[in-house]
């Protein structure tokens, strides 16, 4: 029951990794290079759904604050910096990324302070699932998840433009060929793409607190599940952010609270080594 | 983010300082005697350092206008630790090498102190922390005796834990520490002086800084069907920890430094959440005249009360220790200061609150220096050990039960 | 004044060393480290923990070097057959792994605690004495760091390393074997980062596991990239602009009233950010560099 439980911990954790990681794992799909700027978008997300919330009460409104803000945000990083980049190497953009993310903590820094904020949040007793704790805000986090992720697939799987992303995903060539815009391709996708992170960075920061940093520890975490899920994706993410969740919070007897947080990178270099391409991936990719 | 007109003027009049400094280089001039401010006024140590060196400006000022130390003037010069190793070692040797300073004052994080003690001392000047950590006690760090702690070690934060256990009834305490030198320093104290009263403590978790969720470590922790929790923890960690506890329904009382249970941690959580917790602070030397003086001043100042940063409460002291103790040698020389400093702070001797006082005192005899922090008595290793205020968080607010002395 | 500004030059020289390393990594052979920190906490943490238990200076410097190339090794073995921005992912991973190993095993590095006292270089001088001769020491070793990475730029080896940069398949077409050279850069860079390391234990005297952050890596990274990727005189050019911006910083506050001191922190990480995207963007070879190949 004891390990039951911190596995039950660990889903619930996995949803804010998994999220996290459909956003890096769609702009790697389609924009070609690992966002680190992931992390302080979640950041931004927070603070965007901490201000809407105070404004209405509401945490709709709040989701989508932090969804619409983010997703703007980074519609404007892409038009001001990765547009710029879009011919160069790989790395160009991935120090590009680092830049934007520490330009975006300072900037909530300065604007919010570094003194950490909460969500009010009324707390409430678990409920029992057969001596399973189960809370009620991890209840609703869930739902929360689940509605974004539909959103997201919906888009992905039913609509023109998210047929769009998918063709440059799979071929960019190709795509291109048989006449797909690659540029509204990629608004769509740092809209689409912020406002899973902006929602990922609300969820952490109704469970925990907000400060400046918070979003950057998660970056390690979501990008072992973006690989460990096959790098573009969206499924693979989702999955392996949950995978990477409960492993995380049930290997804690065996190697205590300060190592769990290395079971990411230890995962990851065994999913490199073992099977490159992922739990969902294609084949062509890491090599 | 707003600058008042105060906090701006201040600046401006931190600039001028800075800027004038160099004109004060020319020799090391007779009638002066010049100390470095260095505090952590940028990074984690922002909230308390700005603070902390406008306290030093201000006591120097008091020092000055009651005629000086053994005749000189106390200059200050600012520095900026950035709470960080590197740039304090940087800051130090600019203060040491370029501004010439007699003695460094107002370290805070520990790292800074440790850092910075082996310059001070190849300089053969005095330095005064409010560092916890107790490797700052002993050689290698504290080699010459030069060091000074106006801040209660982490060792002793321990040490009451333990009382407070004692005189609650407690049996089975576990403790939960944040995984820094604070945090660990606070819940090994605990447990040496706990087990020195042949007790036991059932379950000790360390865990990392800034976990989404630290509900496995509590489901760890409170396995071990503990009555009371002690930790050495932060604001951050504190909020989260106590919200995912309250949810998981089981009973426990909890025991936790004063930095993470304050009103910030009540205004978080909500008062129902923290009904009942305990919080431990050293707590100022309230009631002396000392702390009004520094009060008074603080508030104008910085607009606050001088109770929310009672570092600033120790450099302000530690202005009035080193003064007094350069009027008593009536030398600038380090030697002869450092042998006076215990000697005006400690008993036997006429207490005194003021410099001005003090000084008129010290022609007649031996005084002790009774200061807004502490009463300011130092022990061999140069540490002071301040009072502990016990206060119970009740409705909401911190209700101070009683006093801890170790 | 003197003493104050070879303290500045000690820092610099150790962030040129540093700079050094990752010219060789990724200026010339295009690997993207960014766990450059981490090989620099092995370098600190082996040389402090050698010297404090009575062994002698070059021994401990030695061991640094060492020990930080031995831990590149196995990284480079396994991720070397990965793409670039993996390989970046993974080598973030390790430096944060190595932080985590420092902080968790109290019995060898003292954990969050850290290493008070660790011995300064000729202790036997005074300390401005000790501290010229700490500058000179770095200085030299420096300079021959610098000396060896333009020798190896124009050797055949350089010429092998450059061409895996620019086209690995070519190379590999070649009958050479990319993965054996990246390994070899890699670990030279890695042993660079170590004396780094090991000459910044001996100089602060304190180490504890917090000091090695990713934005050491990062502030590295933004040093080769002001001064010009791939070239030596850029790394130098770029470690003196990255200590100008660090030190300067400290001057900005009094100069520029509206800045709250607390938010100081921020507008510095802020200005790196910045620095990064600009340079990125409308100057990638750097103010030194004529490097425009990628």
């Amino acid at each position: 029951m004891f390990y039951a439980q911190l596995f039950v911990n660990g889903l619930f954790q996995g949803l804010v990794i998994g999220l996290a990681a459909l956003s890096i794992t769609l702009v790697f799909g389609i924009a070609r290079f690992p966002n680190a700027a992931t992390g302080d978008s979640m950041t931004l997300g927070a603070y965007a759904a901490l201000a809407a919330h105070k404004a209405s009460g509401s945490f709709i409104v709040a989701g989508l604050g932090a969804a619409g803000a983010t997703g703007l945000v980074l519609l404007l990083a892409y038009w001001s910096v990765f547009r710029k980049l879009a011919n160069r190497s790989v790395v160009a953009l991935l120090v590009a990324s680092i830049g934007i993310a520490f330009v975006l903590r300072a900037a909530l820094g300065v604007a919010f302070g570094h003194g950490q904020q909460v969500f009010q949040v009324p707390l409430a007793r678990p409920y029992l699932f057969g001596g399973l704790r189960i809370l009620p805000l991890d209840l609703q986090m869930a739902l929360v998840a689940l509605v974004t992720l539909i959103a997201v697939f919906g888009l992905l799987y039913l609509t023109a433009i998210g047929r769009q992303m998918r063709a440059v995903a799979d071929n960019r060539d190709l795509a291109r060929v048989s006449g797909i815009r690659p540029g509204r391709v990629m608004i769509a996708l740092w809209l689409l793409a912020g406002a899973v992170a902006g929602i990922a960075g609300m969820m952490l920061g109704m469970k925990t607190i907000v400060t400046p940093e918070f979003g950057w520890e998660m970056l390690l975490p979501a990008f072992t599940a973006a690989i460990l899920g096959g790098i573009g994706s969206p499924v693979g993410a989702v999955v392996a952010g949950l995978i990477l969740g409960a492993m995380q919070e049930v290997s804690t007897p065996f190697v205590g609270f300060t190592y769990k947080i290395a079971i990411a990178f230890v995962i990851m270099l065994a999913v490199l080594l073992v099977r490159p391409r992922g739990l969902f991936g294609r084949v062509e990719g890491v090599r | 983010m707003t600058t008042n007109r105060r906090q701006f003027i201040g600046t401006l009049g931190a600039a001028s300082a800075l800027i004038a400094a160099p004109s004060v280089l020319r020799a090391q001039s007779q009638g002066v005697f010049r100390i470095g401010a260095l505090c952590p006024v940028t990074g984690a140590g922002a909230p308390y350092g700005s603070g902390m060196q406008k306290m030093i400006i201000a006591a120097a000022e008091i020092v000055n206008a009651a005629g000086g130390a053994a005749g000189r003037k106390i200059e200050v010069v600012s520095e900026d630790t950035q709470t960080s190793p590197q740039a304090g070692v940087l800051a130090a040797k600019k203060l040491i090498d370029v501004n010439k300073v007699q003695a460094i004052l107002g370290t805070w994080s520990s790292g800074v102190s440790l850092a910075v003690l082996p310059l001070t001392n190849d300089a053969n000047i005095i330095l005064m922390n409010t560092s916890g950590a107790p490797a700052l006690s002993v050689p290698p760090a504290n080699a010459k005796g030069l060091s000074y702690r106006f801040q209660a070690t982490n060792d002793r934060f321990g040490r009451a834990f333990a009382e407070i256990c004692v005189k609650e009834g407690f049996k089975r305490p576990a403790t939960m520490a944040f995984n820094n030198a604070s945090g660990i320093g606070n819940t090994e104290g605990f447990r040496k002086a706990w087990e020195a009263k042949g007790n036991k403590v059932v379950e000790s978790v360390v865990y990392e800084p800034n976990q989404a969720s630290y509900r496995s470590e509590l489901q760890k922790v409170l396995a071990a069907n503990p009555d009371v929790i002690v930790t050495g923890s932060y604001l951050s960690d504190t909020t989260i920890i106590m919200r995912e506890w309250f949810q998981s329904g089981q009973p426990v009382k909890w025991i936790i430094p004063g930095w993470a249970a304050n009103p910030d941690l009540v205004k978080a959580t909500g008062p129902e959440v923290v009904e009942g917790v305990i919080s431990v602070d050293s707590i100022s030397n309230e009631t002396a005249p000392s702390f009004k003086a520094y009060a008074d001043v603080y508030q104008k100042v910085t607009g606050q009360s001088g109770q929310s940063n009672i570092f600033s409460a120790m450099t302000w002291d530690m202005v009035h220790a080193l003064a007094l103790a350069i009027e008593a040698a009536g030398s600038t020389e380090t030697a002869a200061i450092n042998a006076k400093i215990r000697e005006v702070s400690n008993p036997e001797g006429t207490k005194v609150y003021s410099y001005a006082e003090g000084k008129e005192a010290l022609k007649k005899g031996k005084i002790n220096f009774e200061g807004a922090s502490s009463v300011l008595d130092f022990d061999q290793y140069g540490d002071v050990s301040p009072s502990f205020g016990v206060f119970f968080i009740e409705g909401g607010k911190l209700n101070r039960r009683y006093v801890v002395n170790i | 004044m003197e003493a104050y500004l070879v303290a500045i030059g000690i820092i610099a020289l150790i962030y040129v060393l540093l700079s050094l390393g990752l010219t060789l990594q990724y200026g010339l052979t295009g690997l993207i480290n960014f766990g450059h920190v981490g090989f620099f906490a092995i370098g600190a943490y082996a040389s402090a923990l050698l010297v404090l238990n009575g062994a002698p200076f070059i021994v401990g410097f030695a061991a640094a070097a060492l020990l930080a190339g031995v831990a590149a090794w196995p990284i480079g073995l396994v991720s070397l057959r990965l793409r670039d921005d993996y390989f970046a992912i993974v080598t973030l991973g390790f430096s944060e792994v190595v932080r985590i190993v420092l902080t968790s095993e109290r019995w060898l590095t003292n954990g969050v605690q850290g290493i008070p006292g660790i011995p300064r270089l000729y202790p036997s001088l005074g300390g401005a004495t000790g501290q010229i001769a700490t500058f000179a020491t770095i200085l030299a070793v420096t300079v021959f760091a610098a000396w060896m990475i333009r020798r190896i730029a124009r050797s055949p080896f350089g010429r092998i390393i450059e061409a895996i940069r620019d086209n690995e398949e070519a190379v590999q077409a070649l009958g050479k074997d990319p993965p054996r050279f990246k390994i070899q850069v890699l670990v030279v860079g890695a042993a660079l980062a170590g004396i780094a390391g090991a000459f910044y234990a001996h100089y602060i005297t304190y180490i504890v596991p917090e000091q090695y952050i990713p934005l050491v890596t990062f502030y590295v990274w933004m040093a080769i990239i002001m001064g010009g990727v791939g070239r030596v005189s850029g790394a130098v050019i770029g470690s003196v602009i990255l200590m100008v911006f660090l030190e300067g910083s400290r001057f900005i506050r009094d100069v520029v009233p509206g800045i709250s001191e607390v938010d100081m922190a921020s507008v510095r990480i802020g200005l790196v950010g910045l620095l990064l995207i600009l340079f990125i963007i409308y100057r990638p070879q750097g103010l030194m560099g004529d490097y425009t190949k990628r």
